[in-house]
């Protein structure tokens, strides 16, 4: 051991820190060594003198005050049950949690409540079903109601009010039987031209029905407006409808049809045998077909 | 004390007999003030009762006790920041008096009295382990525990308290 190994150790040696092998090694080194002797005496003075040091006696009132303040702390216990809400409280607020933590959680808290608030705030106007239930109640309702309008508009004497009836279902995203019929009817029988060819453009995209489109074929011989003959002659085309042929063969047998419109069924029968969509050259829109048609628009107009 | 922690708060006063005075010496040596550190004794067996259970039975009673002892004076010292944190040096040597120093000679007293002063001016990191090794006579690894570091951390501080001490008390003297 050197000397300021042994030097370092004195404090630790008077205060009885050592262990006993490093005393044993110290007090060797001591023996043999005369100026870590002196400096052992220097330092046990020091530490000596230092026990000596003695702070005074505290005063008799502090032990009376101590006793004092166990017996109003023991009252202070009776009046707390161990387990109440206030000892709880007490314990929340002994507790103690370094304030940055305390910060952290009480931010976390906020933008917890804000997300909550925001998400609970978002959804709310999504939430009630019974609005939507009413609402889809109410369209069906609508819908009904127009259906009976449309009914009860059909057999109306005014032709321009049976136009009108007829427009209403081209509106209606799916017409029930009753209204089908009804235009199929209206196509047969309505004395007016222009209510039987709105009629039939109302017909034609609903012609994917199997009634419609049979309704369709048996009301050919029925017609004897050319206007209406030629447009229908055109659905046929356009649908590519083999039963029509039967029908239009026997339109082509009238003794008083049209010349144009006569050419024009001759090219709709061949066009739906032969299966080819209809030639640039072949009829222009039935709307449009009014070439020959002068007696009937003036009939038209007449109304 | 795991008898008070149990409920038996009687037993606080076996306690208060038995450290009641090593505690007070170690405040006294700390703040230089024999009224402040009477209250501040109180304040840390009032802290005892209250903080029962925080005591684990794991370690000894005087480590906790001088933990709590060193929160209240810290606490106390923020409390009393502009006061002076320590008596007059003149104010400590007037408590002396009585006890070994009067037994032993005039010379001797006065190399007490004067260590006294050197103690004073120690700073409290310093005068805190001297206190505790020489006064209270805890191992070092006891004192690491109230102060919550490492035994060769305490050493190595008490090294250079008596270190200071020692200059601090020349200086005095001469």
């Amino acid at each position: 051991m050197n000397c300021e190994h042994a030097k370092d150790q004195l404090v630790d040696y008077l205060s009885r820190q050592l262990s006993d092998a490093e005393q044993a090694a110290l007090t060797a080194h001591l023996a043999e060594c005369a100026d870590c002797r002196a400096e052992l005496q220097a330092t046990q003075r020091l530490w000596q003198n230092l026990g000596a040091v003695r702070p005074p006696e505290p005063s008799e009132h502090l032990r009376p005050e101590f006793y004092a303040m166990l017996a109003s702390f023991k009252e202070e216990v009776k009046a707390t049950p161990d387990y109440s809400l206030k000892g709880l409280w007490q314990w929340w607020l002994n507790l103690e949690i370094p304030r940055p933590i305390l910060r952290a959680v009480y931010s976390l808290c906020l933008v917890a409540v804000g997300l909550i608030g925001g998400y609970w705030l978002n959804n709310k106007p999504a939430a009630p079903a019974g609005e939507q239930e009413q609402l889809a109640t109410l369209s069906a309702q609508v819908k009904q109601m127009r259906q009976v309008m449309v009914l009860s508009l059909i057999d109306n004497p005014s032709a321009t009010e049976r136009l009108r009836a007829v427009s209403y279902t081209k509106d209606m995203s799916a017409p029930n039987g009753k209204v089908v019929s009804a235009l199929l009817s209206t196509l047969d029988n309505d004395p007016n031209v222009n209510v039987r060819l709105a009629t039939l453009e109302a017909l034609a995209p609903l012609a994917a029905d199997p009634t419609v489109r049979l309704g369709l074929v048996h009301s050919l011989p029925k017609q004897d407006s050319p206007l209406v003959q030629a447009a229908l002659a055109d659905v046929m085309v356009q649908l590519q409808e083999r039963r029509s042929v039967q029908p239009l063969r026997q339109l082509l047998e009238q003794p008083n049809l049209d010349e144009t419109v006569k050419d024009k069924i001759e090219q709709s029968i061949q066009t739906i045998q032969t299966g080819r969509p209809a030639a640039p050259q072949s009829s222009p829109r039935h709307d449009q077909t009014r070439t020959s048609a002068q007696p009937e628009l003036a009939a038209t107009l007449a109304v | 004390m795991l008898r008070v922690k149990a409920g038996d708060v009687d037993r606080m006063g076996l306690l208060f007999e038995r450290y009641h005075r090593p505690l007070f010496g170690f405040l006294y040596h700390m703040l230089g003030r024999s009224d402040t550190s009477e209250d501040l004794v109180q304040n840390v067996f009032y802290r005892m009762l209250k903080y029962r259970h925080t005591f684990t039975g794991e370690g000894e009673f005087r480590t906790w006790m001088y933990h709590l002892a060193r929160n209240v004076l810290a606490d106390h010292v923020k409390k009393n920041r502009h006061a002076k944190h320590h008596a007059d040096v003149a104010d400590v040597a007037e408590h002396l008096g009585g006890g070994a120093a009067a037994d032993a000679g005039l010379e001797r007293a006065q190399e007490v009295a004067t260590l006294h002063q050197a103690l004073a001016r120690l700073s409290p990191e310093h005068r805190e382990v001297l206190v505790l090794s020489r006064f209270q006579e805890m191992k070092y690894g006891e004192i690491a525990q109230v102060l919550g570091t490492t035994e060769g951390a305490v050493k190595v501080r008490v090294h250079r308290a008596m270190h200071e001490l020692k200059s601090t008390y020349h200086r005095i003297e001469n």
